[in-house]
C-alpha cells in the first residue's frame, strides 16, 4: 500500500442532492474511515457551481434583473454544499482533503478536474433518472462514465422498494 | 450470543455491541468483478486488485475478517444465434443438438479465464470465489448484484462488443444504469488502445 509521497488521487464530484451527501458518507466510511491516518487516496471533493445565466435559462424581458439574485443564491448552495462535505468528512476523522468549486457545467468540470488532477478515480452520485428523464435532463454520473479519464465510480442511493 | 468461526479462522459476529459500530466501519467490502474474455476485463480485475485490496483483503495483524472477491462469467446462450426462427418447439430441439464441440470449446474457454484472473488474485490475501452464469449479460450481471448483495460492482469500460466510437460498452452502460449497488466502471490507461482505426480518437 502507498504511503508518503503518491497517494492516488480520488475525485469525489457533488451537489446540494441527497445523492451527492450519501455517495460521499459512503466512499469514507469504506475508504478512507477505517484506514486513519493513512489513507489510501489523496481526496479532492469538487463542487461545480452552474452558470447564472444557464440557471436562468431562456430569458424573458426580466432577465438582466433576476441574474444577480440567481447569482448570489448559487454562491450560498455552494458555499453550503462546501460545509456540508467539510462536517461529513470532519465527522468522519477524514482529514486532509481539499475543497474545490467551480462554475459551469458539472460534467465537463468533473472531467477537467480529473485531468488537472490526474486522478485515479473519480467517484459521483446518481440520481438514479430513468430513460427519460435522462434524455431530457442529462445525466452527469453518466457523462463522466463515458468521457472522463480515469475509472469512475457511481455511487448509488438504495431506493426502498416496497 | 452464539459465536461462530468462519472460513480463515476469525471470530467475526462475537463482539459486543460497543465494538459491532466499529467493526462495521471497518468491515471489508464484498466485490464482484464482472469478467469476459477482453483485455478491458483482465485490467479492470488488475486495477481492482490493486486499488481496492485494502479494502477487500483480511488483516491478520488486527483480526479483521477479510471481504470477498467474486468473480463472475456470463456465457452469452446461444440459442438465438443458431435457430433465428424457432419457436418453442424447435427451441426444445435446439437444446439437445448444440454440438458437444461448442460446449467443450466454451467449458474451455472459461477455465482459461479464470486460471489466468485467479492468478491476478493469488498472493492478496483476498478470499476469491467464481460464478459461472449463461444468459444475457447484462441482465444476469444485475441479477447476481441483487442475489449476492455485494457492496460494489467492478466493471471494464469495454469488452469484446468493439463499437469503436463507443467508449462505454452496452453492458457496461447497462449495468452502470441498472445495477442495484455502486458500480466502478475501469478505464484502461490510455496508450493501450486494440482498435485498429480511429477517427477522432478521443483517448479513453
Amino acid at each position: 500500500m502507498a504511503t508518503g509521497e503518491e497517494k492516488p488521487v480520488m475525485v469525489v464530484g457533488m451537489d446540494e442532492s441527497e445523492q451527492s451527501t450519501y455517495a460521499l458518507e459512503w466512499t469514507l466510511d469504506r475508504f478512507f474511515a477505517p484506514y486513519a491516518p493513512n489513507f489510501p487516496f489523496k481526496l479532492f471533493i469538487v463542487h461545480a457551481k452552474p452558470n447564472a445565466v444557464s440557471a436562468v435559462g431562456l430569458a424573458g424581458p426580466g432577465a438582466a434583473e433576476v441574474l444577480p439574485y440567481v447569482d448570489t443564491d448559487l454562491k450560498h448552495i455552494a458555499a453550503r454544499v462546501i460545509e456540508m462535505a467539510k462536517g461529513i468528512c470532519q465527522s468522519k476523522s477524514v482529514d486532509g482533503a481539499m475543497f474545490e468549486v467551480f462554475e459551469g457545467d458539472a460534467r465537463s468540470i468533473l472531467c477537467d478536474v480529473v485531468d488537472k488532477h490526474h486522478a485515479s478515480l473519480l467517484v459521483v452520485g446518481s440520481h438514479g433518472y430513468g430513460a427519460i428523464k435522462r434524455a431530457v435532463l442529462g445525466s452527469v454520473s453518466d457523462y463522466c462514465a463515458h468521457h472522463a479519464h480515469c475509472s469512475v465510480m457511481i455511487v448509488k442511493k438504495p431506493k426502498i422498494k416496497h | 450470543m452464539e459465536t461462530y468461526v468462519d472460513a480463515i479462522g476469525v471470530d467475526t459476529e462475537a463482539t459486543t455491541t460497543t465494538e459491532t459500530t466499529a467493526k462495521q466501519n471497518k468491515k471489508k467490502l464484498k466485490v464482484m468483478v464482472a469478467m469476459d474474455e477482453s483485455k478491458n476485463s483482465f485490467y479492470a480485475l488488475e486495477w481492482a486488485v490493486e486499488h481496492l485490496r485494502d479494502v477487500i483483503s483480511a488483516e491478520p495483524e488486527t483480526d479483521q475478517a477479510g471481504g470477498l472477491l467474486t468473480l463472475v462469467h456470463v456465457h452469452p446462450t446461444y440459442l438465438q444465434y443458431i435457430y433465428p426462427s424457432g419457436g418453442t418447439a424447435s427451441a426444445m430441439y435446439a437444446i439437445d443438438s448444440v454440438p458437444e464441440s461448442m460446449k467443450k470449446a466454451r467449458e474451455e474457454s472459461t477455465t482459461k479465464l479464470f486460471t489466468r484472473s485467479l492468478e491476478i488474485c493469488r498472493g492478496k490475501l483476498m478470499k476469491t470465489e467464481t460464478m459461472i452464469l449463461e444468459g444475457d449479460p447484462k441482465e444476469m450481471i444485475c441479477q447476481a448484484v441483487e442475489q449476492t448483495h455485494v457492496d460494489l460492482l467492478v466493471v471494464g469500460s469495454r469488452g469484446l462488443g468493439m463499437i469503436k466510437r463507443a467508449f462505454l460498452g452496452s453492458v457496461s452502460d447497462y449495468c452502470a444504469q441498472h445495477a442495484k449497488c455502486p458500480i466502478l466502471i475501469v478505464r484502461p490507461p490510455r496508450e493501450t488502445s486494440t482498435s485498429s482505426s480511429t477517427k477522432e480518437h478521443k483517448s479513453k
